[in-house]
């Protein structure tokens, strides 16, 4: 689909956001932001630690006032909406752990109704159907009776995305979905919400640190810099150099081909590998990472000799400093020797 | 299964509300049966429901005294209760309630201040004329504490900020007591700690006029914001990105938060516990987080905690009675001590 098809759900304009306790205003250090977002795209907020990625998420939000600028919700200004109204185009997962005692999964989930029911909050047929297909939407059905302090982190995560969704809104902001999740709960939820986006059509917007995810992930990055917020795809992104500028710590690199991060160190010393197959790719990944230059061509003073493992044979390798050789059995024993 | 919002009750909630309710219309009997004339049950009965044909007497002391006084502790019981449902939930603070977090010491404050600017009001036991005053009084200084346990509550979120914010406002209380030993007459003196001991007694059948209907209200304004309450248990945030126009309703919540536990405060004294206990007993018997199950269910158990309260106040069968405060204590701290120990496992999940 062509973006021209697509509607900007989201739109800021020299935006500055910021909280103000008694007008202590340079806390943040004041960048305006101009960001967009089309339906149907899914977008991660990156940029380091303490930048302000909460502060942003919860100001377009409306749970913190902005400090100036304007935000544009389905191309009016959020000012316009009335907080009711505001409530059926925007739904928000934070990232407190919810504790909530003797509260079922499908109570919870019900609370996305929220905007829609009376004044008792009861819930219509067509309600209790939403709560249903939310909860089938994210895989969770089957927990629907339990109370949402017996389940994991990762169904409770899951019920959270789940609340957002009955919610029916276009837009969903997502504040560091993934910070208490583990790494396959982690790929779950970022793969959820990828299919969320393009299915649903609804334009999901997520804080994350997860680079490596938000690069597989995302259709869209929004990162945010001390000066600047800049705006692309993840390849853009790698392309123009934006994700070096997240760090700015020079021990810290980007590998723009193999879209990697990797860690700058003066090399200990150089020695080199002679193998082929997985146990040498995986003995010159240890001494890369213990700070070793590998030299695969010609023999340097230390040289591993590997020899690969076949079915029944598990692999060796041989370590050769000038003429002493010794023979280990595993990567760790190497490496310690050395 | 029970979802938010469905009214589809199931048999057990009905039961609990069934048995509740026969339970209060007991109790609210018991209650007028005891006191420090014991009579037997019939000529009780009798003096109810056919007065013309007991002394004169009983009646008085039944129609006068003993019913005005069982209303009273059925309305206290309500009043507190829901008022204390109220703060827990804004607050997000299950030791949140009237007494701990110094609403009635801020009535009580009040109190004191005025007690010692106008002497002649309050002497005489709060007499029928200073009543009003000290209603106001009491109301204007409740809703001042909740005012200020919100802004303090509002920069650090903890229980334990609360808990102390409130011991201050009762050494607070002390303090001006002391004060006021030291300049007051006795009188003065005299009215006022027997004030801070809460009675259910003290209520003539005209004050029930004004207390009903404030409870009421408080009532009516606490069923109002059901829904409200209900955004509140998942924090500020969600409440507000659900379109809960959370200063407006939180307004209104503590509004009627304060009416009811300031009403009562005014007339029966800090009554203390019942509005952190009666909460959490409706909590563990009705197993439910939705306001729309617990406001009602947590009037009915502070009603039926307070009458309680009431007929072992008496100590049927000696004729003495004790201060109404150290009764809901005694029964209301174990419920606290409770719920600060298994917070405590709760805290570190």
């Amino acid at each position: 689909m062509k973006v021209e098809q697509r509607q900007v759900t989201l739109q800021t304009e020299n935006l500055e956001v910021g909280y103000s306790p008694q007008g202590k205003m340079d806390a943040f250090l004041r960048r305006s932001i101009s960001l967009s977002a089309v339906s149907g795209e899914i977008i991660a907020l990156i940029g380091p630690n303490g930048i302000g990625k909460s502060t942003l998420l919860r100001t377009l939000a409306g749970l913190i006032p902005k400090v100036s600028g304007t935000i544009l919700v389905k191309g009016l200004p959020v000012d316009h909406y009335e907080p009711e109204r505001f409530s059926r185009l925007m739904s928000f997962v934070s990232t407190e752990k919810l504790v909530v005692p003797l509260m079922t999964v499908a109570e919870l989930v019900a609370y996305g109704r929220f905007p829609y029911t009376g004044w008792l909050g009861t819930l219509k047929k067509e309600d209790h159907q939403r709560v249903a297909d939310a909860l089938q939407k994210v895989g969770i059905s089957h927990l629907s009776g339990k109370l949402i302090n017996e389940i994991s982190d990762g169904e409770r995560q899951r019920a959270m995305i789940a609340r957002a969704l009955a919610q029916d809104t276009p837009l969903i902001l997502l504040d560091e979905p993934t910070a208490f999740l583990d790494i396959s709960n982690t790929y779950a939820i970022f793969q959820l919400l990828h299919e969320l986006a393009a299915r649903e059509e609804k334009t999901i917007i997520l804080s994350t640190h997860d680079l490596h995810l938000a690069l597989q992930k995302m259709d869209k990055l929004w990162i945010m810099l001390d000066t600047t917020t800049l705006e692309g795809a993840p390849e853009d992104a790698i392309l123009k150099g934006w994700l070096q500028r997240l760090f700015h710590d020079d021990k810290v690199g980007f590998n723009a081909a193999k879209g990697e991060f990797f860690f700058r160190k003066e090399p200990v010393g150089t020695l080199s590998v002679e193998g082929n197959g997985r146990a040498c790719t995986m003995v010159v990944k240890a001494l890369e990472r213990k700070g070793y230059q590998v030299n695969r061509s010609s023999r340097e003073e230390i040289h591993v000799a590997v020899r690969e493992g076949h079915k029944n044979i598990s692999p060796e390798w041989d370590l050769l400093i000038r003429e002493n050789r010794r023979t280990f059995h595993s990567i760790y024993d190497l490496v310690s020797e050395l | 299964m029970m979802e938010r919002g469905n009214l589809n009750l199931s048999v057990r909630i009905r039961l609990l509300f069934t048995g509740m309710i026969l339970l209060a219309v007991l109790l609210f009997f018991l209650d007028i049966l005891f006191g420090s004339v014991s009579y037997p049950a019939w000529e009780v009965l009798q003096a109810l429901f056919a007065p013309e044909r007991v002394d004169p007497t009983l009646r008085t002391i039944i129609h006068e005294f003993r019913i005005p006084k069982a209303i009273t502790a059925l309305l206290a019981g309500v009043a507190l209760s829901v008022s204390g449902l109220q703060m827990q939930t804004v607050f997000r603070n299950p030791l949140a309630g009237p007494y701990v977090l110094g609403i009635s010491s801020g009535a009580s404050l009040a109190v004191a201040l005025f007690a010692m600017g106008f002497p002649i009001l309050v002497a005489g036991g709060l007499a029928w004329t200073g009543t009003w005053t000290v209603a106001v009084v009491a109301w204007i200084g409740s809703f001042l504490v909740m005012l200020l346990v919100l802004a303090v509550s509002a920069r650090v979120n903890d229980n334990m900020t609360l808990l102390i914010l409130g011991m201050l406002f009762s050494s607070g209380v002390g303090a001006v007591v002391n004060i006021l030993q030291y300049y007051s007459n006795e009188s003065v003196l005299k009215s006022f700690i027997v004030w801070t001991m809460g009675s259910l007694g003290s209520i003539t059948g005209h004050q029930l006029y004004v207390v009903a209907p404030a409870v009421l209200a408080g009532v009516l304004l606490a069923f109002l914001k059901i829904k409200d309450l209900n955004a509140f248990l998942l924090g500020e945030s969600y409440a507000r990105s659900l379109g809960v126009r959370i200063g407006r309703s939180r307004l209104v919540i503590f509004a009627g938060a304060s009416l009811l536990a300031g009403t009562i405060t005014a007339f029966c004294g800090p009554i203390g516990f019942i509005g952190i206990a009666a909460p959490h007993l409706a909590r563990v018997l009705f197993k439910s987080s939705n306001h729309l199950l617990l406001v009602p269910a947590t009037l009915l158990t502070g009603a039926n905690v307070m009458l309680l309260s009431d007929i072992l106040s008496q100590l049927p069968g000696t004729g003495t009675t004790l201060p109404i405060n150290s009764v809901t204590a005694l029964l209301g701290i174990p419920v606290v001590i409770w719920m600060i120990v298994k917070n405590r496992k709760f805290a570190s999940l």
